[in-house]
């Protein structure tokens, strides 16, 4: 049959080639914890280190921040109540979030599968879910940096004052109901290739964003536009921060409504993975 | 010389003297309405260096991507090392190295040692890394990014990637593909080692040269099924066959049975076709033995031919075992088929 030399291992000693005196052996719940960490500090490594990323996620909303932030705007409140300064400031939090979100997970993890790499890491010991959970943990921490960023120009530039119990209220709550974004662009990694991510990304985020209230307060749009704001995530994750600032109460609709685009968004997901698997392209 | 089409009494057991690493069972698998494997059939033995070798769309891929369970076949069972391919893929016990498609199956943007490094992190038993290193022979590499390393670079760390968990079976599905000469030696001589310590070693290739100088067994898929299984140097022979046509008065089965260096006939009507392993010396015993032929025809039978032909025009479905002595199985070099 051969003329090379094989030493089989027996039956019962099969795994006798394997490296069992490897001091990096770990037992018990760390060894279930321990490889995601290093998949979670791994993404966030990358994402940190891509200039051009983090160029966009913190430049657009910054930008447009001063930019819509002029003099003629001194006296102009929205809602009534809420300063322009401080509603601008909640609104390019949000569209910070849903760049870093969209870019973090849609255009890397586009590119990311085309490559194959994905693939690869869905033959190591870890979980199918645990690759998609982890992309969405990596956006979550990459959108908490820039919603504080833009909070800091707020305050520093736009002279938004809160207290700090609010700050930090507000920082939570626009970190939180972030999910959704993060979903969203792992949703669109999964769903279109490379080349199609980059039009389809840019295309979300400003349609989000401007259906969504960000530029232009939802109560000042025509009736017809404000039925369509109301859908967009953005426009709730906004009430809920502008309520907080204010210290309103939380509306549970707007909370619902985010959940069913996290729930709806994991759902396709899942979809989208085992149409793939039954194609034999996953 | 080896006997073509009848299996030998005893070829199985001969074959399959270790307890088994993989196995497929009645396996069939369709994408849509296209069928990828068709009831396929297969024991791989744990120490065992198997190449698959085939066509394009001959199920090689779907073969590594069932053993791995990206997808499910439809029917049939499959066992990788005793338990579900799943189960041995969470249990750290399997490495791949896949094709990569468009990209190169790296991450881009980091360092060759972050993505090992990240690899090892992910199994609870991986290998040391300075014998993944030395083994892949990566160590020049460590610090390069991913994205600027050649396709031969990138196919090494791509190996050093598929061993980092120390597994006991290794998936290569054509590694060879984007490297020149000089790397794919280098590239087997790694693998060879690897599969010497006792692991058992699959991979795909459309390169009969590369399946008979590496591989201790090779078998041949063709839509789905395995059409030839043995060692490199039977397929060999099996190359070496040619394949006759004439037409003929009054074909006699028995005596065509008996010419030289036929290994099969046909006879269809006044039609005959031979497959023979010395097509010169068939010629001069047909012409010795008065055989009145006329119209005849000579083809050379690549692989394909060789065994696709031998399913094909009303006979069996037919194996090819493993009957040849072990003497001319590695090192010697074979041509490319297809």
């Amino acid at each position: 049959m051969t003329n090379v030399t094989v030493v089989p291992p027996s039956q019962s000693d099969h795994r006798s080639v394997r490296n069992t005196d490897d001091p990096t052996r770990r037992d018990g719940l760390r060894s279930r914890l321990t490889p995601l960490l290093s998949f979670c500090r791994f993404e966030v490594g990358r994402l940190l280190r891509s200039w051009k990323f983090l160029a966009i996620t913190v430049g657009f909303p910054v930008i447009f921040y001063i930019l819509f932030l002029g003099d003629h705007t001194a006296g102009k409140v929205v809602d009534g109540t809420v300063p322009w300064r401080v509603y601008l400031m909640v609104s390019m939090c949000s569209f910070g979030a849903l760049v870093a979100a969209l870019n973090a997970g849609g255009t890397r993890l586009s590119m990311e599968r085309a490559s194959g790499w994905a693939r690869q890491l869905r033959i190591t010991p870890i979980p199918a879910w645990s690759y998609v959970a982890t992309k969405v943990v990596a956006s979550m921490l990459m959108v908490l940096p820039v919603i504080i960023l833009v909070e800091a120009v707020g305050a520093g530039f736009g002279g938004v004052r809160l207290a700090p119990t609010t700050w930090m209220g507000l920082t939570v709550l626009l970190w939180a109901t972030s999910l959704p974004f993060a979903v969203l662009g792992v949703f669109i990694g999964f769903l279109v290739t490379p080349e199609a991510a980059f039009p389809v990304v840019t295309g979300l985020m400003f349609v989000l964003g401007y259906f969504g209230g960000l530029f232009n307060p939802v109560d000042q749009m025509p009736g017809s536009l404000q039925f369509i704001a109301h859908l967009m995530p953005n426009y709730h994750q906004v009430s809920l921060a502008l309520a907080s600032v204010d210290g309103h109460t939380l509306a549970l609709s707007h909370w619902l409504i985010l959940a069913g685009y996290v729930v709806v968004l994991g759902l396709a997901i899942a979809w989208k993975h085992r149409l793939e698997e039954a194609r034999g392209l996953a | 010389m080896s006997s073509l089409a009848v299996p030998l009494p005893g070829a199985e057991a001969h074959l399959h003297p270790r307890p088994s690493a993989l196995s497929f069972q009645g396996v069939t698998h369709r994408y849509g309405s296209r069928v990828a494997l068709d009831g396929l059939d297969l024991e791989v033995a744990q120490g065992e260096v198997l190449a698959l070798l085939g066509p394009n769309g001959a199920g090689k891929s779907t073969t590594i991507s069932a053993l791995l369970g990206l997808i499910r076949p439809q029917e049939g069972r499959i066992e990788v090392l005793g338990s579900d391919p799943r189960r041995s893929v969470a249990d750290g016990r399997v490495g791949a190295m896949l094709q990569s498609g468009s990209g190169i199956g790296l991450p881009p943007g980091v360092r060759v040692d972050e993505a090992l490094g990240l690899v090892r992190r992910l199994y609870r038993r991986p290998a040391p890394h300075h014998q993944i290193v030395e083994r892949a022979d990566i160590g020049a590499l460590l610090r390069r990014r991913t994205d600027r390393l050649s396709g031969g670079q990138a196919q090494r760390v791509r190996f050093a990637i598929a061993i980092a968990g120390d597994p006991e079976v290794v998936f290569l599905d054509e590694p060879t593909s984007a490297m020149d000469v000089e790397s794919r030696q280098g590239f087997w001589r790694m693998m060879r080692d690897f599969g010497n310590e006792g692991r058992t070693v699959l991979f795909a290739t459309h390169h009969l040269a590369e399946a008979d100088e590496i591989a201790d067994r090779v078998v041949v898929l063709n839509r789905g099924r395995v059409v030839a299984d043995g060692p490199g140097a039977t397929l060999k022979a099996a190359v070496a066959t040619r394949r006759l046509r004439f037409v003929t008065d009054r074909p006699d089965p028995s005596e065509l049975s008996e010419i030289d260096g036929v290994t099969e006939f046909n006879v269809c009507g006044t039609g005959v076709l031979i497959d023979s392993l010395d097509a010169d010396a068939t010629i001069r015993d047909l012409v010795r033995r008065g055989v009145p032929f006329r119209d005849l025809e000579i083809t050379g039978a690549g692989l394909e031919q060789a065994f696709v032909a031998l399913t094909g025009c009303g006979t069996a479905d037919r194996v090819l075992k493993a009957v040849t002595p072990p003497s001319a199985s590695v090192g010697t070099v074979g041509r490319d088929v297809w």
